[in-house]
C-alpha cells in the first residue's frame, strides 16, 4: 500500500504539465484567489520543527495535496496523506497521520473589491483523528504587495475513542513583496489561542514570526517560511520550517 | 532565547519595510473600462464585451501567480509574447487570451 501511494505521487511528480492552479506566497496563510476552472495542482509539503523544553524533539511532517479549480470561484483540495518523520528520547520512526477534504470559495477579488474573501472548510480523518476546520481568508493586493489574514475555527477529536476534544482558534498576518516576476519575500504572523477539551482554562497562547520567501518558474514554484515562537509555551516548536513544492500536472 | 526571538522578530520587519519601500510600481489596480476607454477599443476594433471580459480575467487569473504588472511597464510589441508566454499557466482559451490581450493594448494606449 504504501509503494503504491509513493509510485502514484512520484508519477504525478514527474508528469508532463499542462495548466497550474497558482502560487503560493505564503506557507502558513492561505491566499483568497481559487484555482482557475479545469487547472490540477500536485503541492508537497515539508515542515521540520525542532521543540525545546523536557520532552525536547525534533519532528518533519509531510503533506501530499492535489487541487483542482471546479469552478473560477471553487477549488477543491484532496489531501493524499499527512505523514510525519518524529524523533525523541523515547522512540523514532514514521508515521501515518491522516488524509482530509479541503474546500474553498472565493466571494471577492482583492484587487478589484475593497477587500478579497474567501471561505474555507476542511474535514480530515485518520489514525485516532478527526478535525473539522474552518477559515475566513481576507486578502489585498496593492500594487507589488499582497497583504493576507486568516481566521480560523478547529475543533479536533483524537484517542482510540476520539475521547480527547480540543478548539484553537488562530489567527494569522501575512505581507509578501514581488522582488521580480519570479520572486516574492515577506513576513508571517501566527498567533494561536488553544483549547484542551474545548475550555479557557490553562490560557495557551502562542505567538510565531519569521520571513518568508517565494519563487516560481515554468508551472512550478517553492515557498518557504521560518517561523521562530516569540511565546514560551514548552510543548511547542521554538522554531518550525515550511517549504512547499507546487507543479502544475 | 528571548533575544534571539526578538532578533528574528525584528529581523523580518526590517526585511519588510526593506522591500516595501524600495519599490516604486503603481499601487493602482488595472485601468477601468470606462466610456473613454470604452471609445479607444471601438477606434482599435475591440467591443466592449471583450474589454470587460480581458480586464475580468486580467485581475482574476494573473494574480493567482503574481501581481499585476502596470499594463504601461511593457511595450506594445512586448505584451503579446507575454500573454502567449502566460496563457498555459493561467489556463487561457484562445479567445479569452484575445480578450486579455485586447483590453491591455487599450489601456496601454490610454495610459500616460
Amino acid at each position: 500500500m504504501k509503494k503504491l501511494r509513493l509510485a502514484c505521487i512520484l508519477i504525478l511528480a514527474f508528469s508532463p504539465s499542462i495548466s497550474f492552479g497558482g502560487v503560493r506566497h505564503f506557507t502558513f496563510l492561505y491566499e483568497a484567489p481559487t484555482s482557475a476552472r479545469g487547472s490540477l495542482e500536485l503541492e508537497n509539503w515539508v515542515t521540520w520543527k525542532q521543540i525545546t523544553g523536557p520532552d525536547r524533539s525534533g519532528e518533519v511532517d509531510f503533506r501530499h495535496e492535489l487541487e483542482y479549480g471546479v469552478t473560477d470561484k471553487f477549488q477543491v483540495s484532496v489531501y493524499l496523506a499527512d505523514w510525519f518523520y518524529e524523533s525523541n528520547k523515547e522512540h523514532s520512526g514514521f508515521a501515518y497521520s491522516d488524509s482530509a477534504i479541503e474546500l474553498i470559495y472565493n466571494l471577492t477579488n482583492p484587487v478589484d473589491d475593497p477587500i478579497g474573501l474567501s471561505i474555507y472548510g476542511e474535514i480530515k480523518a485518520g489514525d485516532r483523528l478527526v478535525e473539522l476546520e474552518s477559515k475566513v481568508i481576507a486578502q489585498k493586493n496593492l500594487g507589488p504587495l499582497i497583504l493576507a489574514y486568516n481566521a480560523t475555527i478547529e475543533a479536533v477529536w483524537e484517542g482510540k475513542e476520539l475521547e480527547n476534544r480540543e478548539g484553537e482558534f488562530s489567527q494569522a498576518v501575512g505581507a509578501s513583496y514581488e522582488i521580480s516576476p519570479r520572486i516574492s519575500a515577506g513576513i508571517e504572523l501566527l498567533h494561536e489561542f488553544v483549547f484542551p477539551k474545548w475550555r479557557d482554562e490553562e490560557k495557551i497562547r502562542n505567538l510565531f514570526v519569521g520571513p518568508n520567501v517565494s519563487y516560481r518558474r515554468g508551472n512550478w514554484f517553492v515557498t518557504v517560511t521560518a517561523l521562530a515562537q516569540a511565546t514560551d509555551t514548552d510543548d511547542e516548536p521554538n522554531l518550525q520550517v515550511r517549504t512547499i513544492f507546487g507543479i502544475g500536472l | 532565547m528571548k533575544l534571539k526571538r526578538l532578533a528574528v522578530f525584528a529581523a523580518a520587519i526590517v526585511c519588510l519595510v526593506d522591500l516595501s519601500s524600495c519599490g516604486t510600481t503603481s499601487f493602482a489596480p488595472p485601468p477601468p473600462i470606462t466610456a473613454e476607454l470604452a471609445r479607444a477599443g471601438a477606434l482599435q476594433h475591440v467591443d466592449l464585451a471583450a474589454l470587460r471580459e480581458g480586464r475580468a480575467l486580467f485581475v482574476s487569473r494573473c494574480i493567482e501567480c503574481h501581481t499585476l504588472p502596470a499594463v504601461s511597464q511593457h511595450s506594445a510589441t512586448e505584451w503579446p509574447r507575454i500573454i502567449d508566454e502566460m496563457a498555459g499557466r493561467a489556463s487561457l482559451k484562445s479567445t479569452e487570451r484575445d480578450a486579455v490581450l485586447a483590453y491591455i493594448l487599450v489601456a496601454r494606449s490610454q495610459s500616460r
